[in-house]
């Protein structure tokens, strides 16, 4: 551990002169991240990937290209279903060819880290220590692990391999606050910076095969403005990112939907009506996200990230009229 | 829920007047139960509460290991059927070897799942009627099922990930949990 000072407290003339230090800190975790981030939109890369999680492996093949400024990226899993995630700039295509369904997404992809706020920095040295790992193997190319340790029990550790040639990440785990894996992706085969051909990220069929539907869902973006949410008990370091409402497919009215940051993940929260059929309430998981959802008055909050149970929790209980 | 009438074993009133509990219904659903309980827990089991109980468990067990779900009605049938099976059991003698009551125990399940699986192969579906106790062993399933196997809500899932930053850094990665999902009607 390099010994990095916390700047939980930042008043004072002491702390003025400490809050020097992690700002070479953050810059040195921020570099590391934003390094990460461009070589996973910028290069040509094809690999094979394997997510690991809850004791289960699901094994996908990924194509990534860069032509004339657009971003195309296909992802197929080779277990089960033939399922196909097909990316094009910010439209999405996910095809189901088990239920014969395409979903069709407008997703905007805010590539948050190579435009890291101040504050960020802030949160990211304030709430985990950062310190460069081991160098290790992967897939074949040499990488270099550094790691976000938490501070507190608020939050996840996080550990990534990068490809010390071109910055992107070859590995990354999440863990618990007993340092054990709770998910995980590694790539066990890659080429970077290949020329790749347009047909590799070309989508199963060009029209719509018989039996088929399309489901479509509206533009997500949200409309920045308060919507009389509030989270009265935001778990130290967590910060607003935005507010606003947005229509969601299979939802009749605008959700609430508001995100929380603390520099390296975040926590949505979503306030709806209470559906007319009964929803789960409660903590459940899927991989490294925890999800809680309860009900208020007369509307269900979820609350969901890549956060401890108890910090998805103790937002959903914090959540009220403004 | 009407159950079937039991018979109770001549000789063995005794031992069939007291309710089995739950967890050692649950034991022996299990093959946790301790050998010396067997005969006595599978004995008892002839009283509807208790057969509704194992039935019970037996469908958590199911929908926990996602097997496919139960058949509305079952239960009731279930129990009609064993109802009008002969009463198999002796009532306990002298101790018999544990082996011997082991294997009056698989005796036991084993007769029971040829009851259950000719009440589901032969008896007419549909009635529409889930037992209210099933029903609850359903809604238990899944909330224990949750645990391991969630639902988690896919929209909300897809728009979050916009505003992950770890997010940003490793590319398709919030597809992963997409396409990995396993149950496609919950995903699309």
């Amino acid at each position: 551990m390099a010994g990095f000072v916390s700047v939980g407290c930042r008043t004072g003339l002491v702390v003025a002169s400490l809050v020097a230090v992690p700002a070479v800190y953050g810059q040195d975790a921020a570099a590391w991240l934003q390094r990460a981030a461009g070589a996973a939109r910028s290069l040509n890369y094809v690999g094979t990937i394997v997510y690991e999680h809850g004791g289960r492996v699901e094994t996908s093949r990924l194509v990534h290209l860069l032509e004339s400024g657009s971003e195309f990226e296909k992802l197929t899993n080779l277990d089960g279903p033939a399922r196909e995630v097909i990316r094009n700039n910010d439209l999405v295509r996910c095809y189901y060819p088990d239920a014969k369904i395409i979903r069709i997404e407008p997703r905007s992809f805010r590539n948050a880290f190579p435009s890291l706020l101040p504050q960020q920095l802030n949160a990211l040295a304030a709430h985990y220590f950062f310190r460069k790992g081991e160098l290790a193997r992967i897939a074949g190319l040499e990488t270099q692990a550094f790691i976000f340790e938490p501070k507190d029990g608020l939050r996840y550790g996080h550990k990534f391999w990068a490809d010390i040639a071109s910055g992107l990440l070859l590995k990354a785990r999440l863990l618990n606050e007993k340092f054990e894996p709770i998910e995980q992706f590694a790539f066990t085969d890659i080429q970077i910076g290949v020329k790749l051909d347009r047909e590799l990220v070309k989508p199963p069929f060009s029209s719509l095969p018989t039996g088929w539907q399309v489901r479509e869902s509206p533009p997500g973006e949200v409309q920045p403005q308060e919507t009389g949410w509030v989270v009265k008990d935001l778990p130290a370091g967590f910060a607003k990112v935005v507010e606003g409402f947005r229509t969601l497919r299979g939802k009749s009215a605008p959700v609430a939907h508001l995100v929380f940051s603390d520099g390296l993940v975040a926590v949505s929260v979503f306030v709806e009506p209470v559906p007319p059929t009964p929803q789960p309430v409660g903590l459940s998981q899927q991989g490294g996200i925890n999800v809680y959802s309860r009900q208020l008055d007369d509307y269900l909050v979820t609350v969901l990230g890549e956060a401890p149970g108890a910090t998805v929790r103790q937002i959903a209980y914090s959540v009220a009229h403004r | 829920m009407v159950m079937g009438k039991l018979q109770v074993a001549p000789g063995d009133d005794a031992a069939a007047g007291a309710v089995v509990k739950a967890e050692e219904i649950s034991l022996l659903v299990d093959g946790e139960l301790e050998v010396e309980h067997i005969e006595r827990v599978c004995t008892r089991l002839r009283d509807g509460a208790s057969v509704t109980t194992w039935v019970c468990y037996h469908t958590i067990g199911d929908a926990l290991r996602g097997s496919s779900a139960i058949m509305p009605g079952f239960a009731a049938r279930f129990a009609t059927r064993l109802g009008e099976e002969p009463t198999v059991l002796a009532p306990p003698r002298r101790g018999p070897a544990p082996a011997a009551m082991a294997w009056a125990a698989a005796a036991t399940v084993a007769a029971v799942s040829i009851v259950g699986w000719v009440a589901m192969t032969t008896l007419p579906m549909g009635d529409g009627t889930l037992p209210a106790a099933l029903a609850t062993a359903r809604q238990a399933a899944t909330v224990r099922a949750a645990d391991t196997r969630p639902v988690v809500n896919n929209e909300y899932l897809l728009v979050h990930q916009e505003y992950s930053p770890t997010t940003a850094i490793q590319g398709a990665r919030p597809y992963l949990r997409a396409v990995a999902a396993t149950d496609p009607d919950a995903r699309p």
